[in-house]
Formats: C-alpha cells, sequence, structure tokens
C-alpha cells in the first residue's frame, strides 16, 4: 500500500488539528491528548467538510436539568448540522454506526493489514513523520 | 379473571376512552360537595369556567342523546348505559367529565382547586358507584400543581379512577419543571394523565396558535392538535420520562397523523442538538412509542383507508392508540363504522386491548 509522509509529528502537538490533501483526498488529523486520529474529510451524515467542525466538549448523559461538561477536546462538531462526533472513536454520539471515516493510528509496521476500505486511511510514524498510507494508486510524496 | 365474568364470546371487547358525564344542573350537583365559602361564590356566580369564545354551529350536544326527560346529553347515568354502553356493547367507559375542565385556565386557583374535589366526589357518588363498567377520570387544576397532586392522593386510592385529567389549554408546555408534581402524584399510583381539548384560548391558556387567535369554531377545531404537538414535544425534550419512568401520557381527541412528522422532526435535531438534553437516553421517538398514547376520536378519515394505516404503522399503533367515541357529542365516532378496515389483531387491540393494558382493566365486567 502506498504510503504518504504528510508532515513532522512536532507539527501536530497535541490539541491541534491539520488538513491534508492526498492523492485528491482531503483528510483532517487530530492530535486527541497525544494520539493522532485522521479521517476523511466528509462528513457521513451529509457530506459536509466536518474535519473543519469546532473542536470542543460537551454535555455528558446526566439526570435531568443536571449539567455535566465534559469530553474537551475530545469532540468534533460538524460545521453543517452540529452533529457531534467523538475525535477517539469517530462515532456519532447518538448514533455510534454513524461514524467518521478513520485511519487507524500505528508506529510503523504493515499498516496495510489494517486497511479495511478506501476511506479507512492508516496512519504511520516513520522517522519523525506521519505517513498516511492508501490503498491503491501510486506511491510518492504528499500531492 | 373475574369470578362470576360470563364466560368469553367471540365478540371482541370494547374500550372506549372519551365518554362524556354531564351535569343536567352544574350549580345544584357540584354545591353539596363545595364548602360553605365556595357555597355561597357558585350561588352568586354559577359554577363559572372560562369559555374560549368559539361555538360550534352544531352544538356540542348530539340531540339524539338528550336524556328520556329533555335533559343534557350525558347527564343521566342510567341512559347512558342503556343509549351508548348497551348499545354497542361496550365492556368500559373511561368517563371524562363535562364542564370543569376549565378550571385550570380560570384566574383564581382556589376555585379550580375547589371545583376539582367536588366534581371528583360527585363522580365517585354519583356515577362510579352505578355501574362497574363506568371508570373515572381523576379531574385536576393544573395550574396548581400542588394542589392537583393532593387531589391526585386523595382520590387514587379509589381503584375506580383509572387516570388523572386535565385541560390541554394552558398558559406554559406541560413537560415544564411546574408541573412535575402531578407527575410525580400519578406515578406514585402508576396511573397516567390524559389531557383534553376545549380550552384552548380560554382563560390564563395562551392563543389556539402561536400566531393568535383563529375566526371560527372549525378553526379552532382544526388546528388543536398543534397545542398536543406542543406539550407532547414538551414532556419528551424536558425529560419528564427519564425522571418519571411510570409517567404515561393520554392525549385524548387530538389526532394522531401529525406523529410521524413531530417524532421525524424530533429525532432529526436529536442528532445535532443532542447536547441541549443530556438527560435523554433514546430517541425522541422512542419516548412516545414508550410514554405517549392517543385516542382515535374524530379519527382522520383520508380518502384511502391504506394511508391510515401507513401512518398506524409510521408511529407502532398497534400499542399506543385507543378507541374513543367522545360520546355524546356532535363528533361521535361510532364502533361500528370506524377503523373498520383495520386488520383483525390490531383491531382488537385498538378497541380493547390497549386500553385493558394501560386502565388496568384486563377482566371483562360482570
Amino acid at each position: 500500500m502506498p504510503r504518504y509522509p504528510v508532515m513532522k509529528e512536532s507539527d501536530l502537538p497535541p490539541g491541534a488539528r491539520k488538513l491534508v490533501h492526498v492523492a485528491g483526498v482531503e483528510i483532517g488529523l487530530f492530535n486527541v491528548a497525544g494520539k493522532v486520529h485522521a479521517y476523511r474529510n466528509v462528513c457521513p451524515h451529509g457530506g459536509a467538510p466536518v474535519c473543519l467542525g469546532k473542536i470542543t466538549g460537551t454535555t455528558l448523559p446526566s439526570r435531568v436539568y443536571e449539567y455535566d461538561y465534559g469530553l474537551d477536546g475530545c469532540i468534533l462538531r460538524c460545521p453543517w448540522h452540529g452533529w457531534e462526533f467523538d475525535l477517539r472513536t469517530g462515532e456519532h454520539l447518538v448514533d455510534p454506526t454513524t461514524r467518521l471515516k478513520k485511519i487507524p493510528v500505528e508506529s510503523g509496521g504493515d499498516a496495510a493489514a489494517s486497511l479495511e476500505n478506501l476511506e479507512r486511511f492508516p496512519v504511520e510514524s516513520e522517522g519523525g513523520s506521519l505517513c498516511v498510507v492508501l490503498p491503491g494508486g501510486k506511491a510518492g510524496g504528499p500531492s | 379473571m373475574l369470578e362470576n365474568t360470563p364466560a368469553i364470546t367471540a365478540r371482541p371487547g370494547l374500550i372506549d376512552t372519551d365518554v362524556h358525564n354531564a351535569f343536567a344542573n352544574v350549580r345544584e350537583e357540584l354545591r353539596p360537595y363545595l364548602s360553605r365559602a365556595w357555597q355561597a361564590y357558585a350561588d352568586y356566580h354559577g359554577i363559572l369556567m372560562p369559555g374560549t369564545g368559539y361555538n360550534s354551529s352544531v352544538g356540542v350536544q348530539r340531540e339524539d342523546a338528550r336524556t328520556p326527560s329533555g335533559a343534557m346529553a350525558g347527564s343521566d347515568p342510567d341512559f347512558m348505559i342503556t343509549d351508548h354502553l348497551d348499545r354497542f356493547g361496550i365492556d368500559f367507559a373511561i368517563l371524562t367529565g363535562s364542564h370543569v375542565l376549565g378550571i385550570s385556565v380560570h384566574t383564581d386557583p382556589d376555585w379550580g382547586n375547589a371545583v376539582a374535589t367536588a366534581y371528583n366526589r360527585n363522580l365517585a357518588e354519583r356515577w362510579l358507584g352505578r355501574s362497574h363498567r363506568f371508570r373515572g377520570s381523576i379531574v385536576v387544576n393544573h395550574s396548581d400543581p400542588e394542589a392537583a397532586a393532593r387531589e391526585i392522593r386523595r382520590c387514587a386510592p379509589d381503584k375506580r379512577f383509572v387516570q388523572v385529567l386535565m385541560a390541554s389549554g394552558s398558559s406554559r408546555l406541560f413537560g415544564q419543571r411546574f408541573f412535575h408534581p402531578i407527575f410525580e402524584a400519578a406515578a406514585e399510583f402508576n396511573l397516567p394523565v390524559a389531557v383534553h381539548p376545549g380550552t384552548e384560548g380560554a382563560g390564563t391558556a395562551g392563543a389556539p396558535t402561536p400566531a393568535g387567535r383563529p375566526t371560527r369554531y372549525f378553526e379552532w377545531h382544526n388546528i388543536v392538535p398543534l397545542n398536543f404537538m406542543g406539550h407532547i414535544n414538551s414532556l419528551v425534550c424536558e425529560g419528564a420520562f427519564e425522571k418519571f419512568p411510570q409517567l404515561r401520557f393520554v392525549a385524548i381527541e387530538g389526532g394522531l397523523a401529525w406523529l410521524p412528522q413531530l417524532m421525524w422532526r424530533m429525532d432529526k435535531n436529536y442528532k445535532a442538538l443532542r447536547s441541549e438534553v443530556p438527560w435523554l437516553r433514546k430517541l425522541p421517538s422512542q419516548y412516545i412509542r414508550d410514554h405517549v398514547f392517543v385516542t382515535t376520536q374524530p379519527v382522520e378519515e383520508p380518502e384511502k383507508s391504506p394511508h391510515f394505516l401507513q401512518i398506524l404503522e409510521m408511529i407502532n399503533a398497534p400499542g399506543n392508540v385507543m378507541y374513543s367515541s367522545d360520546y355524546p357529542h356532535w363528533d361521535f365516532d361510532n364502533p361500528r363504522m370506524t377503523l373498520q378496515f383495520l386488520p383483525k389483531e390490531w383491531k382488537q387491540r385498538i378497541f380493547h386491548d390497549n386500553a385493558a393494558a394501560l386502565y388496568g382493566l384486563a377482566a371483562r365486567p360482570a
């Protein structure tokens, strides 16, 4: 599987977000508390550029009329309809079967083993660089 | 099953969930149940209720349902038994009263509370003692929820009362915390809370639509479901069914064909706006399916009856819909003519089983 180095690890500190274009595909990279997650920049609900949404927290399940704020920095709120996605899993908070197209983060090794479909992009750490891995296509540098 | 219950015949059971007992002379009939101070008030003013100002051009009472002595339709328990229960083979009639729901939109909550108690006492003595087939609704004044809760606790030990009933007209939406004492008391006794239209736009209630008042009764009657949508939406969003998991809400005489739209809009919005109501644990439509019941009359009559069946499928109707006639009012739905196109199993549930389960009327009375 072709690997595309996209940035230095140090370019994506905790809390940061970067959008990259790789082989014609827009991918958002998010560092959530030291762990890097990558998702395709297409909302599974309405096709919005979901990775441009606000990174925030939310109200946690609570008793009636109680407000318990948490998951700060873990929630990506889609810029079109406001759907909340957990950046750690890509899952929509209301319907977990609706999920962002996720890239598992791996430190080296054979990323292709976890490649399941076109929408699932592994990210590899290679010599201080973050790489995304796309199925098929020509290997090369970032577009 | 009760002893001495006749053998169940092939006839499916029939429960009518909206039957209006009435007064021939409301002042004389409620007076004995009022305190001396309120008797003096009633002697002077009568049993006053705020009106909507909308008057049906065909009247509200069915002319043919006047009692043999010519009194107000619904005012004679014996005549109601022969004219309605026996005629149609009705196993149970859920009595929903007349005249008094306006107590909740009266400016004086003390008067409202006094009339509620007088009404419920009269009902227990005059009607519930007359026939096992009559089941009562505890009428409460929702403008004073603490008093309403006391009235529920006073009446509920009498198991002939099977639900709490209040006006759907209101200056507030029913999910709001203001009303929770009512739900708490009802849930304590596992009694459903029902609302009935008629006070939309009356007294202290809000206008029948957010853009103001319809011009005529026809127009007013058409738009009553708007108020019901507001209350059901509020009950779900405020978390009333999370806070009171026992609570069941019965929307009487408000129709049902609008429910799919409300459910779908609520579910769609919930997917975006969940963070405003973190106490909800499931889709809004699921709370409606689990906690909200509707009665059929005035049943919607689309040109093609399969369209009605499709609506029922959309709202999971076999479990949530209950037949009602509205006897003896002008827009009565005859149980032998209404919804006859339903599949047999649905008919059984809607005409009998759902109400039997909700109101604990599983055994057919002797």
